[in-house]
Formats: C-alpha cells, sequence, structure tokens
C-alpha cells in the first residue's frame, strides 16, 4: 500500500494546472479528491512520475446560479453537492445522487469533476447528468471548450476530455421537483449495480443509467416509449426497454442478466417517484 | 452451483473490416500492421515465423500497465481462420488467453469474428474484477477500430 | 466492597475504550524502534506454479535495500509452519516459510525485501523477476476427490488429507432401517474472509547480546507463538518474548503461526535489526486465513411423527494449499455438535479434508460449529416442512428437558447445563410471536414476501480440558495485592476486544472488596504474563477468569493468615468482608487492605515462616468444556423484483451462564450476529477456475456495514455452569452461530409461498431473484 516515487505540484490557478500538464504529459495525473487515484496509487496500478493536485485552487469550488443554470465548480465535494440549498432547491436530482456515493468520507473529500473525468462505469453522478443534460466545460491550452453531457462519456473510463485538460465546471439546469435518482448498490463498493436518474416534465422525461454498462447512457428507447403518458401501466411499459441497446457488464457481484433487470426494476421506480413528486 | 464457478472471462467480438479476407488475414500476421493496432503496442519483433515479442503499455486512462509478453500464431487456414494465443506478465499481474479468429467474406468487408479465452492474474484479477471484462472489450474494439482505419487508408 | 452493589453483573462500559477512541491504543505499526527496517514481501500471481528462476539483483541494487532473500536463502535455516491439529493419518505437506520451486495458492509468499523504508522495500519487490511456469490449479474441493483430477501438491500423489468418522450413540444402520422417511440435503458453508480492519502486523527485534528475541506481533495467541516458534527460529523460548499490542481484530484469523512471524525473526536475527512487516489489505485478503469452506451431504431418519432416529453427515472439508495451526481440526469440531440442541440417538459424521490451490481455511468465528448449527437448523426446519409439522414443535420433541443435564450427546460430549425450552419461550415472548404470524400472514395475503426464521442452538465454548485441546487447555492467572493496595492482575488469555481488562478487573474488585480503579489487568506480554494458552473458544473467562478467582482466593487465604497474626488470633477467626479483615468478638480493630499490603511487603512483624508478599498464581484445568445455547428469531421480507433482503425484526436470547458483565455480553452478540449476517445475506471469497482470488479487496468483498444491521432485541436467561465456580460459559461466539441459520431460515420461509425450498448462502439478491424467476413470472 506504498505508492511508487511521484514529484508533487500544488498549482494556484488552472492556468497553471494547464500548463504543468502540457509539460509533463502522460506522467501526470491531476489530483482533486483523490478517491480514485490515490488507491490506484497506493495499489501501485497507477505509477504518475507528477501528482498535480487542483484541489487548493479556491475559485475552483463553487455552486452559483447564473441565468437558469446551476454552475458547479469542479472541486465541488459531493456532500457540498448534497447539502447545497440551491441545489436542493433548484436541481434537486444531483443532491439526490450525492446522497448515495460512498460513505460520509468519500463524500467529504471526494469531488464532482474527479468523478466525471474518472468516469468509472458504476460512478453515480453519470446517471443525473446525462438525464440533466449538463454542460461540462474544460480547460486546456487552446482555451476552454464545452461539451455536453451525451458527448462526454466515450468509453470506459474515458471521457472527452483531452490529456492536457482540466475540467473546471458542470452547469446543470433548473429543474422542477420531478426527478428521482435510484440505485441498487454494489454490496461491498457502494458503488451502482445499476443506477438509474429520472427528470421529468410535462413533455417528457429524459433517464439517465449507470452502472449497467460500461460506460453511462440515455435510455432513450425509455423516454420515446414512456412520451408525455403517466400511468402505471405506460410506466411499466416503458422501464422494459432500460436496457435496450447496451451490453451490460457482468461481474461476480452481478450477472449482466440481473444488471439489465436492475436497470429496468430501478428505471420503473425513479419514473415512479419523479412523477409522483 | 456451488462453490460459485467464475468463468474466466469469455470475450466474443465481430467486427467489419474494410479489406477482402486475404488482405485482412496477411494484415493479422504482419508485425508492422499489428504493431500499430494493438493498443499501447510499444513495440513488436518476430522471433520466428508467426512468434512474436512485443511490450504493450495498456489499461485504461490512469491504470495503465506496462507488459512484456509474447504472442503465437498457429492453426492457420488461409484465408478463413487462425488462432492467436498470447502471455504477457507485467507489474499489476498477468495476462494469458487464446482468440480463435474466424474471417468471413462479407460485402466490400471482411467480417472478423473473434472468441477470446482471456485470463487474468495478480493484482488486476484481486482488484480490479469488475472492470476487467469490460476492458478486454474495449480493447478489442480500439484493436478492430485501428485495424479498420488501417485497411481504409491502405485501400 | 467500595460500593454497595457488586461489580459483577453490572453493565459497565469498559476500561479499555478511552484509549482506543481517542487513538491512543499502540498497534504493531505504531512500534518505533531505532534502526528499523521494513520488509515486503512478493507473493505469486499463480494458483500453481513451477519456479523457474529468480532474478532479485536489480531489486538489490536500488540504493536503501538492505537485502532481499527467496525461499532457497532462508528455507533451510528458518523452520517448516507448524499444525498443531493431532489427526490419525493425516498427510500434509511441508509448510516452508517462502516458496520453495513451486507456488501453491495465489499469495503464496515467494520473496522477501528489507529496506530502510517500507516505500524502497515495495519498491525492490517491483523489481524482482520470477519465471513462473504456470500449472493447472486445483479450486474445487468435489472435483479435486475424483480420479484424475489436478493435484494441489503433485508430490503427494493425492488431494485428500484426511479422512475422520465418528460414530456415535446407537447403531446408525438401524436407525436408518428403522425410519419412515430418509430426508437429504445438500448444505454448503461458503469460504469467508475474516477481514479484521487491523491486518496481520509483526516487529523483530534481536538483542545479540543477550541472544534474546522479542517479537510484536498482532495475534490472539502470544503464548502458543513462544511454545512453538523455538522449533523453527532455533531459540530456547527462555529467550524469546512474544507481545501481543492492540490487535485491531482476531476472529479467529489471528489464531495462528504464521509464516511471517517467523521470517521476521529471521531476518531480525540475519540481520542484526530489528525488522517491521505490516500486512496490506490486498494481502490479508489473500494470505491471512479463511473459514469456513465446507460442502455437507445430510441425511435424517425420521419417523412419521417427526421423531428423528438417527443423522449422517459427509463432509468435505476445502482445507487450501497448506496445514495452518489448526486446519484441519476444525472442520472435526463441527463432528462435537453435529445434533445441535437435539436428542438425536445415533449419529455418522465423516469429513474429508481435501487440498486445493487456495488460501488455508482455519479457525473463523465459531470455528466448525457454525456449520454444524447451521445445518441441523437447516434440516430441522426441512423436516418439519417436509412432515407438515410445527418448526416449533419438532425442535422443542427433541429438545433435552432441564432436568436432563449434565447431557451426554451421542457426538460424545456432556452437555454441561441448559434450558432450551426456556430461551425459546423467552425469545417468543420478545419476538411477540403470536402477532408476528399474524403478520406474516397479512403480509403474505397483500403479496409480499414475508419470512420468520427461527434457530436454536448450543454451541462449545471454554476451550477446554487439555485431553481435547492440542496444545493444552488449561489457563493461567495471577494477582498481586501491592504494597500500595493496588492490584496487579495478570491473566495469561490475550484478550483483544473481549473485555476482559473490564471485566477480570469487576471480578477481582467484588472478591477483594478494593475500588475498581485499583485493579490493572496485564496480559499479552510474555514477559510479563509468564504462561497461558491465549484467547480463542470463548475461553478467556470461563477459563482464564476462573484462574484468576482461584488466585484471589489464595491471596485472601494468606492475607487472613497474616491478619489473624496481627489480631493475634487463629485464622479461622478472621473474617473478611467488604475489603475489611475483622475478628469478630475478639478484637474491634478491623485491618483494611493499605495496612495489611503494608505490613506483607515491609515484613517488619510476619507470622512464622510467612513468606512476603500477596501474590498468588494458579493454573486452572476445566474438567470439561461449557455449552451455552439461545434462541434466535428473525423476521425479513424480501423486495420482490431486487431480491433484497431487508431484516425487519431480529429477537436474539442467548444464555451464557452468569453474566459477569452484561453490556460486554450484548456487545459480543451484537457483533456477532453482524458477522452472522454478513455470511448469510452476502459475505463470500471468491475464487476463478483458475484460483485467481477475486475478492481481493473491499471494494469486492463485501463486510456488514452499520447500515445492515436492524435493531435487535436482545434477551438473555441464566443458567449457570457447573464448570467454573464464576458460572460463565462464553459468549464471543454465540451470535455467529445462532444467527446465520435464524436469517436463513427466515428468507427461505419469506420464498415458501413461491415453492422455493433452498437457498445457497450467501443468499444474496441476485441469487435470490434467480430463485423467484424460476417459480414466479418475472415482474418487472
Amino acid at each position: 500500500m506504498y505508492p511508487a516515487n511521484f514529484d508533487y505540484v500544488r498549482p494556484s490557478s488552472v492556468d497553471e494546472a494547464v500548463a504543468l500538464l502540457q509539460k509533463h504529459g502522460d506522467d501526470a495525473k491531476v489530483l482533486a479528491g483523490g478517491h480514485s487515484l490515490i488507491p490506484a496509487m497506493k495499489l501501485r496500478l497507477a505509477q504518475p512520475h507528477v501528482v498535480i493536485d487542483i484541489g487548493r485552487i479556491a475559485t475552483l469550488s463553487y455552486i452559483r446560479e447564473a441565468g437558469g443554470t446551476i454552475a458547479i465548480g469542479a472541486t465541488t465535494t459531493h456532500s457540498e453537492v448534497e447539502t447545497s440549498k440551491l441545489l436542493r432547491e433548484k436541481c434537486p436530482l444531483l443532491s439526490e445522487t450525492a446522497s448515495h456515493i460512498g460513505d460520509l468520507q468519500v463524500r467529504n473529500k471526494g469531488t464532482i469533476g474527479g468523478s466525471l473525468v474518472h468516469a468509472d462505469p458504476a460512478s453515480d453522478y453519470p446517471a443525473p447528468i446525462l438525464a440533466l443534460e449538463a454542460e461540462i466545460d474544460l480547460v486546456g491550452p487552446r482555451g476552454k471548450r464545452t461539451v455536453r453531457a451525451d458527448q462526454f462519456f466515450v468509453d470506459l473510463l474515458q471521457t472527452a476530455i483531452a490529456a492536457d485538460e482540466i475540467l473546471t465546471e458542470v452547469r446543470v439546469p433548473v429543474t422542477s421537483p420531478s426527478v428521482a435518482y435510484i440505485k441498487t448498490e454494489q454490496k461491498a463498493s457502494g458503488f451502482a449495480l445499476a443506477g438509474v436518474a429520472v427528470v421529468a416534465s410535462p413533455s417528457g422525461v429524459r433517464v439517465g443509467v449507470t452502472g449497467v454498462a460500461p460506460k453511462a447512457y440515455r435510455a432513450t428507447a425509455v423516454e420515446q416509449t414512456i412520451g408525455n403518458q403517466r400511468t402505471a401501466h405506460a410506466i411499466e411499459l416503458a422501464a422494459a426497454h432500460a436496457a435496450d441497446g447496451v451490453e451490460p457488464l457482468g461481474d461476480i457481484h452481478a450477472s449482466a442478466q440481473f444488471r439489465a433487470h436492475l436497470a429496468r426494476v430501478n428505471t420503473r421506480r425513479a419514473l415512479e417517484r419523479a412523477l409522483s413528486r | 452451483m456451488w462453490p460459485p464457478r467464475v468463468r474466466k472471462v469469455k470475450l466474443t467480438v465481430s467486427h467489419s473490416v474494410p479489406a477482402d479476407r486475404q488482405r485482412v488475414f496477411d494484415a493479422l500476421g504482419d508485425p508492422a500492421i499489428l504493431r500499430r493496432c494493438i493498443p499501447g503496442c510499444e513495440s513488436l519483433t518476430a522471433t520466428a515465423p508467426d512468434a512474436y515479442e512485443a511490450t504493450l503499455k495498456i489499461g485504461v486512462p490512469g491504470i495503465k500497465g506496462v507488459y512484456a509478453g509474447i504472442a503465437a500464431i498457429s492453426d492457420k487456414h488461409p484465408p478463413e481462420s487462425l488462432t492467436l494465443s498470447f502471455e504477457g506478465k507485467g507489474g499489476p499481474g498477468f495476462v494469458r488467453g487464446s482468440a480463435a479468429i474466424v474471417l468471413s467474406p462479407g460485402e466490400a468487408a471482411t467480417r472478423v469474428g473473434c472468441e477470446a479465452d482471456v485470463q487474468v492474474g495478480g493484482l488486476i484479477a484481486a482488484v480490479g474484477s469488475r472492470l476487467i471484462e469490460a476492458t478486454a472489450r474495449k480493447l478489442a474494439g480500439d484493436f478492430f477500430n485501428q485495424l479498420s482505419k488501417e485497411m481504409s487508408a491502405t485501400t | 466492597m467500595s460500593d454497595a452493589t457488586p461489580y459483577i453483573g453490572r453493565a459497565m462500559k469498559r476500561v479499555e475504550d478511552p484509549r482506543l477512541i481517542q487513538g491512543l491504543g499502540t498497534y504493531t505499526d505504531d512500534l518505533r524502534l531505532a534502526g528499523l527496517l521494513h520488509a515486503c514481501i512478493l507473493r505469486s500471481p499463480h494458483a500453481h506454479a513451477r519456479i523457474r528462476r529468480i532474478e532479485t539483483s536489480a531489486a538489490k541494487a536500488i540504493p536503501g535495500v538492505v537485502a532481499v532473500f527467496t525461499g532457497a536463502d532462508v528455507n533451510d535455516s528458518c523452520g517448516a509452519v507448524p499444525c498443531a491439529a493431532a489427526i490419525p493419518d493425516l498427510k500434509a505437506p511441508r509448510h516452508t516459510v517462502l516458496a520453495g520451486d513451486r507456488v501453491y495458492f495465489v499469495g503464496h509468499a515467494v520473496a522477501v525485501a528489507v529496506a530502510t523504508d517500507p516505500y524502497i522495500a515495495c519498491d525492490a519487490i517491483d523489481e524482482i523477476e520470477v519465471d513462473y511456469d504456470p500449472l493447472p490449479a486445483v479450486v474445487n474441493a468435489m472435483e479435486a476427490l475424483k480420479s484424475g483430477s489436478a493435484l494441489t501438491h503433485p508430490d503427494m500423489g493425492a488431494n485428500v488429507a484426511f479422512t475422520h468418522v465418528v460414530n456415535g450413540g446407537s447403531d446408525i444402520d438401524a436407525a436408518f432401517r428403522n425410519a419412515d422417511r430418509i430426508i437429504k440435503h445438500r448444505l454448503y458453508h461458503q469460504r469467508l474472509t475474516p477481514m479484521p480492519i487491523e491486518p496481520r502486523a509483526v516487529v523483530a527485534s534481536y538483542h545479540r547480546g543477550e541472544g534474546t528475541l522479542t517479537l510484536w506481533t498482532s495475534t490472539q495467541i502470544p503464548h502458543l507463538l513462544r511454545t512453538l516458534l523455538p522449533n523453527m527460529l532455533g531459540i530456547p523460548e527462555t529467550k524469546l518474548r512474544i507481545v501481543a499490542p492492540e490487535v485491531g481484530g482476531g476472529f479467529g484469523a489471528k489464531l495462528n503461526v504464521y509464516a511471517e512471524e517467523a521470517l521476521c525473526a529471521h531476518l531480525a536475527m540475519r540481520l542484526s535489526a530489528p525488522v517491521k512487516w505490516v500486512e496490506s489489505r490486498r494481502e490479508n485478503a489473500a494470505s491471512t486465513i479463511h473459514g469456513r469452506d465446507q460442502i455437507g451431504d445430510y441425511e435424517v431418519a425420521v419417523k412419521n411423527d417427526g421423531r428423528i432416529l438417527g443423522l449422517k453427515a459427509t463432509s468435505v472439508a476445502d482445507l487450501g494449499a497448506y496445514l495452518q495451526l489448526l486446519t484441519p481440526a476444525v472442520p472435526t469440531l463441527t463432528g462435537l455438535v453435529l445434533t445441535g440442541c437435539y436428542k438425536i440417538p445415533a449419529i455418522r459424521f465423516e469429513v474429508v479434508g481435501v487440498y486445493t490451490n487456495k488460501m488455508a481455511t482455519d479457525a473463523y468465528r465459531g470455528a466448525g460449529r457454525p456449520e454444524a448449527t447451521y445445518l441441523i437448523e437447516r434440516l430441522m426446519d426441512v423436516v418439519a416442512n417436509e412432515l407438515k409439522i410445527d418448526r416449533l414443535d419438532l425442535r422443542l420433541k427433541h429438545f433435552p428437558a432441564p432436568g436432563d443435564f449434565p447431557f451426554a450427546t451421542s457426538c460424545g460430549v456432556t452437555y454441561d447445563s441448559g434450558n432450551y425450552q426456556g430461551t425459546l419461550a423467552k425469545a417468543k415472548q420478545l419476538a411477540d410471536w403470536d402477532a408476528l404470524m399474524a403478520d406474516r400472514k397479512a403480509a403474505r395475503a397483500a403479496g409480499k414476501l414475508f419470512g420468520v426464521g427461527v434457530s436454536t442452538y448450543v454451541e462449545i465454548c471454554a476451550m477446554g480440558p487439555s485431553k481435547a485441546m492440542p496444545a493444552g487447555g488449561w489457563e493461567w492467572g495471577c494477582v498481586r495485592m501491592e504494597i500500595s493496595a493496588k492490584v496487579t492482575v495478570i491473566t495469561g488469555v490475550t484478550p483483544h476486544g473481549q473485555g476482559q481488562e473490564t471485566s477480570f478487573a469487576q471480578i477481582v474488585a467484588d472478591r477483594l472488596g478494593v475500588p475498581i480503579e485499583d485493579v490493572a489487568v496485564l496480559k499479552g506480554d510474555t514477559n510479563v504474563a509468564h504462561y497461558g494458552r491465549d484467547t480463542y473458544g470463548s475461553r478467556g473467562t470461563a477459563v482464564g477468569g476462573t484462574a484468576i478467582v482461584m488466585s484471589v482466593d489464595k491471596v485472601i487465604k494468606k492475607a487472613k493468615t497474616l491478619a489473624a497474626h496481627l489480631f493475634e488470633t487463629l485464622d479461622d477467626y478472621v473474617v473478611f468482608e467488604n475489603g475489611k479483615f475483622k475478628a469478630p468478638g475478639i478484637t474491634a480493630r478491623e485491618i483494611a487492605w493499605s495496612e495489611l499490603a503494608a505490613e506483607a511487603y515491609l515484613a517488619k512483624n510476619l507470622p512464622a515462616g510467612f513468606e512476603p508478599g500477596l501474590e498468588a498464581s494458579s493454573f486452572f484445568e476445566p474438567e470439561n468444556f461449557t455449552f451455552p445455547f439461545g434462541t434466535h428469531i428473525c423476521a425479513v421480507e424480501v423486495d420482490r423484483d431486487t431480491g433484497e433482503v431487508a431484516i425487519t425484526k431480529y429477537v436474539a436470547v442467548d444464555d451464557c451462564g452468569n453474566q459477569i458483565n452484561p453490556l460486554l455480553v450484548e456487545g459480543q452478540v451484537q457483533g456477532g450476529i453482524a458477522h452472522a449476517i454478513g455470511q448469510a445475506l452476502f459475505e463470500q471469497t471468491i475464487y476463478d477456475e483458475n484460483g485467481q482470488l477475486l475478492t481481493g479487496e473491499f471494494m469486492d468483498y463485501a463486510i456488514p456495514r452499520a447500515t445492515d444491521i436492524p435493531e435487535y432485541t436482545l434477551g438473555s436467561t441464566v443458567t449457570p455452569s457447573p464448570v467454573n465456580p464464576l458460572g460463565v460459559k462464553g459468549v464471543g461466539e454465540a451470535g455467529t452461530i445462532g444467527a446465520t441459520p435464524a436469517i436463513a431460515n427466515a428468507v427461505i420461509d419469506a420464498l415458501t409461498p413461491l415453492g422455493v425450498v433452498h437457498l445457497d448462502l450467501p443468499m444474496t439478491p441476485e441469487r435470490i431473484w434467480r430463485a423467484m424467476q424460476t417459480r414466479t413470472v418475472a415482474t418487472v
């Protein structure tokens, strides 16, 4: 449990961090809350030569409202997301989801930006990020670009972020309270075997699913099937499509078949809950 | 069943490569092409006919391991099928396996079907079991995507 | 007595806790010695392989690396890891501290690097190159028994280590001939990883001048180590000091002699420097003993009226690759309580121990008794269901009456005391049984999967009579009334969370009539506690506590002689009450301990022939084990969609005899039930078919968390044990033993309306969901 040798640098601004990333390239890893990187380093699965700690860049930690959206800084912790009055009132899905992440210690240290960039296929945030159609800002040597949630998650542990970019901000829309996140936990790790986030509005619903496939996905078949119907029967019919078109993961904790089943069950439950709110 | 029987990772991948069967078959035995297509391949040299030594830096972002490995091709039935066996070891553990590769003709493309048995051991098995299958699938996908690019580029 | 109420029987908080809660405890890893070197161990990634070559030169070249050793360097000078179990015709491989030319399981120690800091030691490990030739691995004990199976140890020629058969009671064949029905069932006890929060840790320091070796190790058994390590190290026990500092959880996993303990000692001697090794979590999962892993086929001979005539059990125990201290003994313990709380006149028990390319199994919380209890309690439900008899009536019908004790069972042991009807009645009352049955009926009518499970268990504690214990089962204790009238108690048991620093102080303070604050309990250091057989098998209070009681009584007796001398009277006229010596009718003078102790040690005025000092020590040899028992009732609701189990009610009524400290009893029961929840619902150690360990971390091995624990309703009855003067039985393992079958029975009861009659442990959501799929149409 002793990491290999590494250099530690603590930039004081995003620009400085980006410059460091440029300089060290593949040899560097960005550290935010450290809840994915540090365990991998302690097991020596990850052996970066340089660790760039962005956790002390004060300007990266905030939750604020601007023009109908809520902007969340990259190093905002899960517990800050969970307890934010602003989010609880105006985008409760994110707070609800954050409350399901890990345990209290993890939530106190882990950050939304770190979690999204790591893109663990069973992490919680991707589900609401997709369902909310969030926007994600990435800053690199070429400046800032904004990536839509559905473009962000590329593959297993892989996102649209380039090696020399840093995720700086996530923006989510203000929503009605008709949202829900329902998750079945992997018993040991607490990660999602199937986590389903639903954002409902009179015109339709959006469904994000995590834990089931190599990357989180929008359950578009569910969204299309339910349309603007709201009956229990319609919910049940729609939820049955929650794992359509994906190749579910299977491991010692849940077979692919069971994960797909849980996706359907949790989709039904999340729809029911969101629509009852 | 008890004790729980956990299968080693079985991977079934099918990919369409835009070239005729013979070209694809030849490409799968061409060290230069293989080096370009195998994800994370840092070196690959032929040590004997159909036998290679390679250094791979593979994994997923942030969790990469360097593996030194050997690979061999057997059961060659040009241009229809071949078997690739491989063995690699590195700091995080070892990977061993074999892949039965079947090439079937399609329209302006060759369908490459690959059935692989992969055994993973050591640290990666102990701590990464939930990601192994997905990683293997991704690496196979990356390989065929690159091979397709390679084939279309030289068409 | 310093207080009107005695300390014994009081629910007192532990005196250990303030230091532990404040982070002031000293664990092995907290030790800092000048010149300390750090060891890191390279372990096999293969379940079975031949080692062609090990290249260590690159590792040795790293600045800060002091030494790198392989099996070839140490196995000749460091002896083999011992197994203490006495099983006839046991076939055992030589268990060297590092692998020789083969590795036999994932995690097998191959080489060790010693460096000036732990980071460098780990760097060195990464630079050692081992060329392995992988060989077929044996991972399934049942498959291993088949002819033509690959061999775990090819040089041994077979995978079977031993076959142990017990025939007990009346004629088993006659029982089966006379049966109306024979009910067969296969039950599995999955492999479990003990996962103490503190992994193993060792610091070894050799004093070249004195020729003495001190070994600090996170162990339950410093005294057994002192007995067994001399053979491995070539140091006489008189030059060996073993210290168990704070131990952060043992659960049986630290009831062992491990290769790393001998290896660190060997390194310290060889390198003339203190050496520390601290196990990582990953190593702990792979290379510290596992528990359970028994596969059993059971047959019950019954009459149609429910009478059980006999029980046959054939059990295959997966031992892993090596025998650790008690590996083969654990499954044989199952045979001692096979009949549970029941009068079953005939038994036959056969256990076959099988080698596989996995970590060794050994004693884990309950060690053999959970296996027996799970099977008999499942079988009682199976028999009741099959014969359409009420499961409680079936149990009651087979209980011995309270007057039948001591009760000799057909398994060959004699239960010391019991009132099984009493715990069952009290548990029913606490659970509000009739209301619970009404709830179940209503829930089922509403389409819910609601189940109630019962387990009435008996287990074996206070281990034990020396005849039955490989290393002797006595215990030693010492009590010293100091010159300051403070009391030092030294125990040979090595509590590591059981709380005997508190409970022994309660016992001694009461008997000596001193405030509990004046009593200090010392333990865990063989230079302090010279003799001991340590802590396991719920023996601490029943055996170790008795040695303390004997010693206190000797001190009081000696003190009376001195008091009589001071009163100028005879011993017989001296009365000892509330911490004061008196001679009623002779003098009004009272002598307190402060005065008497000063007299005893200053020795100015002692009776003729009286040895100065007030100290006594005692060995206690128990005449029998003790047999605590109880009834657990569990109610669960199963989620029809996801297969998740929610425990909605948990009632446990345990009888561990007299209770010294009910708070400690409750704590043990609570923790024990938590272990059982893990085993019943989600814990399992998984090796894949190549022998790769897939549950190497807390990310993949689920242990119960606070949120998994329901509100418990705990009760107790008190049936004192006649085996020791305290009347105590032991409670360290009761929760684990009693609860697993109660939970399992409840889950199966919940699924009964769907026609499910059996599920294997652990009853995970997916396993339950699959069982439901085969019976009902899938609902989304």
